[in-house]
């Protein structure tokens, strides 16, 4: 498989890495210069960082999937990929709510020198999540509106039983869990105990799954992200939570 | 139970290199020579023309089966404390002994070189009924007790098991017994009419491994480390989440001495990745983590050392920062210098020493092979980036070696500052050839005998290598070939 050199899916990867590696000090000495040609450079370092993004992302899900199939799994491994995706998963987050309260170029966000620099334009979310425990999410507005839709369903299929097979002790035997209907086995289970006021741990215990999405994949996520919704997303993740103790409980 | 082998042996080139003493390397040897190689057979049907000349050299590696290469691939390579032997352990779950050459007056050149003493077979592969997965029986790691008496003993792990081994000589074997023939039948005790004493008489050589100890069902992880404690009686065995001690003379029960595993595994992000005991300090050891990371813990404080006395760690380049940050912080080797004041870690692209006295940086950083870092995208789509590179200290705390891809190695001078690329291949080297240092072109302009950075085969990486405890004797295991090089002097 691996011969002499690097093969590589895609022909713009070579570029998109020739770019990166000069860019970098191109970018900070060009801020110094003149702000004129800053947004060019930034556009196009951006570009391939979007695009980095995107197949570090696929990337991501497609190792933590194949590596359910009948092998035992790499803790280590494991859990450096789903801290990569969960990075990459905060910044999308940035991204979109960054589009949606300001008008200003996104590509800022993307920009971690400028974080603490311009608060103007990071949003509250942002400001607050740690990038180096990138695990804490920061609670969400359930009106954001989700951008990249396609991502988000990919994440919404597999993160659910990715993270349950990765970190639950009985390995990846608990894929077949995720055959079964599970709404027939808890359905006697009383949730009332799960008062909606205790947001904050709800929403970090599902900081994986973006808010608008449900856990249960054949159910619509665009019915999901209007506020009236906000009450069954809430439900959702406590059951979410209360399946996951279950699952992971050794 | 082997006899032991003599291997082949043939002359090489000269070549210049760099200059080195035996005390500290301040460069005056003649170079880096190779003393010995040693690898695997290969599949009968194998069309490759350097089958001849390996066949010859060791019948005694030859398994029941020759289908599989893969289970010669060697996991880890550790000198004994004297350093007269070397041990081998293979993803097959063998363990190989080598032991070094008597000096001999009429053949002086033969001194430094290692024979294969000892072969067995360490662990098997098993397979866990409740996860319905199976066990690899790849042997992780191997670390020597200091001899105590006439035999060796180690430890050799797998993911979950810990085995004690007893490695002994047999020179002499009781004959003339009255009840048993000398082929073992019983003789019909009428028939016995005087009695005798048995004699010993020496045979062959014989050496033989006996497991003495198993330390299992301790760990529900996999384990990455194991060091004995300078006390001689402990040993710490370490997997993702936890680090028990044990006694070597105790197997069904360990403390638990560290355990990071969170209350929802949600939450879990960051795992050990290695741990070792202070070479002085018994009561002392460190253990690294995913997120690079130091945490060095003193076990007379309490039961459970999850509170570390000291954290070592970097802060991050804000320059530097990209998806893979993280994941190339992961420090993938802990080791401490001889001398117990340093202790030296490697993250994918570099190496560390850092002063048990300093927490907020290293006190050196040394590139190891900065070109990667164009090229982490790709690395981590062929899942290079995962790999777990060792390293290693020599006798004086002077040089630290380490390996890289393309079955390169490299050795960094802390005091001169000077740095020097190997190649372990068989194209490129002979048994006594001098090594050439390599250099890999970064930029456009490629000289002739540099590499470039695209030409590099990822497939041959050098993860574990080893130091002679006292001399410039180093072992470097290439996939399946172990090599033996020596600094030679002049």
């Amino acid at each position: 498989m691996l011969g002499r050199g690097v093969k590589r899916k895609w022909s713009c990867l070579e570029e998109l890495e020739a770019e990166e590696l000069p860019n970098a000090p191109v970018i900070e000495e060009k801020k110094q210069d003149g702000e004129e040609d800053r947004g060019e450079q930034q556009s196009k370092s951006n570009m391939s960082h979007l695009q980095q993004r995107q197949l570090v992302l696929s990337l991501c899900l497609e190792k933590l999937q194949h590596y359910q199939a009948g092998m035992e799994l790499s803790l280590r491994r494991s859990v450096l990929l789903i801290n990569t995706l969960r990075q990459i998963q905060e910044e999308m987050r940035c991204d979109g709510s960054d589009v949606r309260l300001h008008s200003v170029n996104p590509d800022v966000c993307l920009l971690r020198d400028d974080f603490r620099e311009d608060e103007s334009v990071t949003c509250p979310g942002c400001a607050e999540g740690d990038r180096e425990s990138p695990s804490l999410s920061p609670p969400l507005s359930p009106e954001m509106p989700f951008q990249e839709a396609n991502i988000s369903l990919d994440l919404q299929k597999s993160l659910p039983n990715t993270v349950s097979n990765t970190f639950s002790d009985a390995g990846n035997a608990m894929g077949y869990l995720s055959d079964l209907a599970l709404d027939d086995i808890f359905e006697d289970i009383d949730t009332s105990m799960y008062e909606t006021s205790d947001l904050p741990p709800a929403w970090g215990a599902g900081s994986l799954w973006p808010v608008s999405v449900s856990f249960w994949p054949d159910e619509d996520a665009k019915s999901r992200s209007s506020a009236g919704t906000l009450q069954s997303c809430l439900l959702d993740l406590n059951e979410l939570d209360h399946i996951m103790d279950i699952l992971v409980k050794s | 139970m082997n006899v032991r082998e003599k291997k082949e042996r043939q002359s090489g080139e000269p070549c210049m290199i760099w200059d080195a003493t035996l005390e500290s390397l301040a460069w005056k040897s003649r170079g880096w020579e190779q003393v010995c190689r040693y690898q695997d057979l290969e599949p009968a049907d194998s069309s490759m023309e350097e089958e001849n000349e390996t066949r010859k050299i060791n019948n005694s590696f030859l398994r029941d089966h020759n289908y599989a290469t893969e289970a010669d691939i060697i996991s880890t390579v550790e000198f004994n404390s004297t350093g007269e032997l070397l041990a081998t352990g293979d993803k097959g779950g063998r363990v190989v002994v080598f032991q070094r050459e008597q000096e001999s007056k009429t053949q002086p050149h033969r001194r430094g070189e290692y024979n294969v003493y000892s072969t067995f077979q360490s662990h098997e592969p098993e397979f866990d009924y409740l996860k319905s997965l199976e066990i690899e029986e790849k042997i992780n790691k191997i670390k020597w007790l200091p001899q105590q008496n006439a035999a060796y003993f180690l430890l050799s792990t797998n993911d979950k098991t810990v085995k004690l081994w007893k490695i002994s000589e047999r020179d002499k074997r009781p004959e003339g017994y009255n009840l048993k023939d000398e082929d073992g039948r019983f003789r019909d005790p009428s028939t016995i009419t005087t009695l005798r004493v048995p004699v010993l008489q020496p045979m062959d050589l014989m050496v033989e491994a006996t497991a003495r100890r198993v330390f299992s069902n301790a760990h529900t992880y996999h384990i990455n480390s194991i060091s004995v404690n300078s006390d001689l009686q402990t040993f710490i065995s370490t997997d993702d989440l936890r680090v028990n001690l044990w006694n070597l003379e105790i197997t069904d029960r360990s403390f638990n001495i560290v355990d990071i595993k969170p209350a929802n595994m949600e939450e879990l992000t960051e795992v050990i990745t290695s741990a070792e005991f202070h070479p002085q300090q018994c009561h002392t050891f460190a253990y690294t983590s995913s997120k690079g990371c130091i945490r060095l813990c003193d076990m007379r404080q309490a039961a459970l050392c999850d509170k570390h006395c000291k954290y070592f760690e970097e802060p991050e380049d804000p320059s530097t920062r990209s998806f893979f940050s993280e994941i190339i912080s992961s420090i993938s080797d802990v080791k401490f210098s001889h001398n117990g004041r340093y202790l030296m870690t490697r993250d994918y692209l570099t190496v560390k020493v850092w002063d048990l006295q300093m927490e907020n940086k290293p006190l050196e950083t040394y590139q190891v092979h900065d070109y990667l870092r164009g090229k982490l995208c790709s690395l981590y789509e062929n899942d290079c980036i995962f790999d777990k590179f060792e390293c290693v200290w020599n006798g004086s705390d002077s040089v630290i070696m380490t390996g890289s891809y393309n079955n390169f190695f490299r050795m960094f001078d802390r005091n001169t500052k000077r740095d020097v690329t190997l190649e372990a291949s068989r194209e490129n080297s002979k048994p006594r050839a001098i090594l050439k240092p390599r250099k890999v072109c970064v930029g456009g302009k490629r000289r002739k005998d540099e590499i470039s950075v695209d030409s590099l085969d990822f497939s041959k990486k050098i993860l574990h290598t080893t130091w002679h405890p006292h001399e410039n004797i180093i072992a470097v295991a290439a996939t399946n070939n172990l090599y033996i090089f020596q600094d030679k002097v002049n």
